[in-house]
């Protein structure tokens, strides 16, 4: 029954929190910034936590959403959920296209081979000028549906909620079915996988196309968000956070990206704007603590807390 | 058209010390050091403190390259070596937590804003009949090259260099045959450490000081040692100096795609060419 009770209280808590701070919107746009970060996190954790395939370039796929979906918007009076969705489609799209070579590479060669695909796609951006080129492009509108503008820091956080809770929901019910479980053999055993009649180079295409797929929604988030979008935000440091994000927030786990993104992005703003730099250094020891003692980053944090609580061992996710 | 070309070498040069480093870490150790660019800018900043207080510049070398060959060695000792038995990705994270860390710590104390590395040879370029040098493009070819003497005489004529080559080539067999594989592995971060030291401060009078200014060095560095066959340290040295001919008459010939072609060459030689020019096994798809 606990099972059933905890979740609620959760999303409760999560639907009151914008009133608790509103007097301070700022502290609710770091939340939706969080937002958008665990969406494109939930994204490579089903690629290398799931299907155990390392991707360097992570955030090239949330460029191309975000760019996507803002010049649709912008220039073609594209209506938001559309633009939004073919943000994503594109970016799922070119993770078919990088999916390939990933076929052939394994381990750091891939790891290389995304990296400089990653960021081969952000030098190609400065060089298109219908993409505002070096300079960025501004004044991107805020999300409209059925002719209500999101455009308050407030009505953000409840739409990039129920983004989050629904790419959360369908993750987990991706990796409840055949599909989920094609990825973990893949991820546990290439060879075993095969011998298993798995098609693992569908399975391994199919990973990168989902998981580009949610960057390219959380770019799309991010664009219409912040207003103003350029090619250098989405390089090769953005990729690397996520990584980070991912790997703190636990590997594999449900979830770790809504915990490591949390972390990610609400932390340095408690150091304030002089200490900011700082908070990487922070992060940096905490990865390694993490790739040292929890290879299940902050979810097993809680995992063993609960099996403190608890009298007898309770399931695990 | 000679005048790029040999000014290709020199660009090439510090992409093949840093693409050296890469190779002999992942050879033996068998981790893919994403910090070697940034060790390089984190010692680049160290040597800049001490240049900027009076030290002379060919005093503050040397002692940032023993500086480097020490955290070379504090790194192995304390994060690597307890993170073996973690997968390799485990190892490859530990040194994407060290960029943060270097990144960070650069960026707190020094600024985000470029500053001015002073040039270590001061002076006017240098004539040699159509080719005009830079005095810093000859100390960089000049110190490329004695550094690749040496180390070629180390990893062929000595004992530990023999040892390290037998790692790379079977670490079990070299364990059965009483190799200290420990020691060895120190060594080798030791020295990448220190390689990575030379190329930034190499890298640094060329271009401004920025905590980010080796991100692009290594990217380079990447595709050099990939070109070379990510397995040997001569494809590493040749691929950075051949790397760095093309990529100079690709700026000057089809400037359009001067940014992105070592990006696209990267994945091109890991697709179609997995063991470079120089690799000896199967190395792409292992």
């Amino acid at each position: 029954m606990k099972n059933r009770i905890l979740p609620l209280i959760l999303l409760i808590l999560a639907l009151l929190i914008p009133l608790a701070f509103n007097a301070r919107p700022s502290i609710v746009a770091y939340i939706n910034l969080a937002m958008i970060y665990a969406v494109s996190t939930v994204g490579l954790n089903l690629l290398l936590g799931v299907a155990g395939q390392i991707s360097l370039g992570h955030a090239a796929f949330m460029g191309i959403g975000g760019y996507t979906s803002a010049i649709l918007m912008m220039r073609y009076g594209v209506p938001s959920v559309i633009s939004v969705l073919a943000g994503g489609l594109l970016a799922g799209f070119f993770g078919l296209v990088i999916g390939f070579p990933a076929l052939r590479l394994k381990g750091f060669y891939l790891a290389v081979a995304t990296m400089a695909l990653g960021t081969a796609v952000t030098d190609v951006i400065k060089r298109m000028e219908v993409l505002g080129g070096d300079s960025g492009l501004t004044n991107v509108p805020s999300i409209t549906i059925l002719g209500y503008r999101f455009s308050s820091e407030f009505s953000k956080y409840y739409l990039y909620l129920a983004i989050l809770l629904l790419s959360i929901f369908l993750t987990n019910n991706l990796l409840k079915s055949k599909t989920g479980m094609a990825f973990r053999a893949m991820r546990d055993s290439e060879v075993a996988a095969k011998v298993f009649g798995i098609n693992v180079s569908y399975y391994k295409v199919l990973a990168f196309v989902i998981s580009s797929f949610l960057a390219g929604v959380a770019g799309a988030m991010y664009a219409h968000s912040l207003s103003y979008l350029h090619p250098d935000m989405f390089g090769f440091g953005l990729s690397i956070e996520f990584l980070a994000i991912t790997i703190i927030g636990g590997i594999g786990t449900l979830w770790g990206p809504v915990l490591g993104s949390a972390l990610w992005v609400i932390v340095p703003r408690l150091f304030g704007a002089k200490l900011e730099a700082m908070a990487g250094v922070l992060f940096g020891v905490i990865l390694i603590l993490v790739v040292l003692f929890l290879p299940r980053g902050l979810s097993e944090l809680i995992m063993r807390l609960n099996r403190l609580f608890k009298t007898k061992e309770g399931e695990q996710i | 058209m000679f005048n790029l070309i040999i000014r290709g070498l020199a660009t090439g040069s510090i992409y093949s010390l840093t693409a050296v480093g890469i190779v002999l870490i992942l050879s033996t150790t068998n981790v893919m050091n994403f910090a070697q660019g940034d060790t390089g800018m984190f010692l680049t900043y160290i040597a800049f403190f001490f240049i900027v207080r009076g030290l002379t510049p060919s005093l503050a070398l040397p002692l940032v390259i023993v500086a480097a060959a020490i955290l070379g060695y504090l790194v192995y000792k304390g994060l690597i070596s307890r993170a073996k038995e973690s997968s390799y990705m485990g190892m490859m994270i530990i040194t994407l937590g060290l960029t943060m860390i270097f990144e960070g710590t650069v960026s707190t104390f020094f600024g985000n804003i470029p500053l001015l590395f002073p040039p270590l040879v001061p002076g006017d370029p240098v004539r040699f009949g159509s080719v005009i040098l830079d005095r810093q493009d000859i100390l960089c070819l000049v110190t490329a090259l004695v550094v690749f003497v040496i180390l070629s005489f180390v990893l062929y004529r000595t004992k530990i260099g023999i040892a390290a080559r037998s790692i790379a080539d079977d670490e079990y067999a070299a364990r059965v045959l009483g190799i200290p594989i420990d020691r060895v592995h120190s060594f080798i971060w030791a020295t990448s450490f220190g390689l990575a030291g030379l190329a930034g401060i190499m890298t640094a009078p060329r271009l401004s000081l920025h905590p980010l200014f080796m991100v692009v060095v290594q990217l380079k560095a990447f595709t050099a040692a990939v070109l070379g066959g990510m397995n040997s340290v001569t494809g590493a040295i040749w691929g950075g100096l051949i790397l760095g001919v093309m990529e100079n008459l690709v700026a000057y010939y089809v400037p359009a795609i001067k940014e992105s072609f070592s990006l696209f060459l990267i994945v091109a030689i890991l697709l179609f060419l997995p063991n470079g020019l120089f690799g000896s096994r199967e190395a792409g798809r292992s």
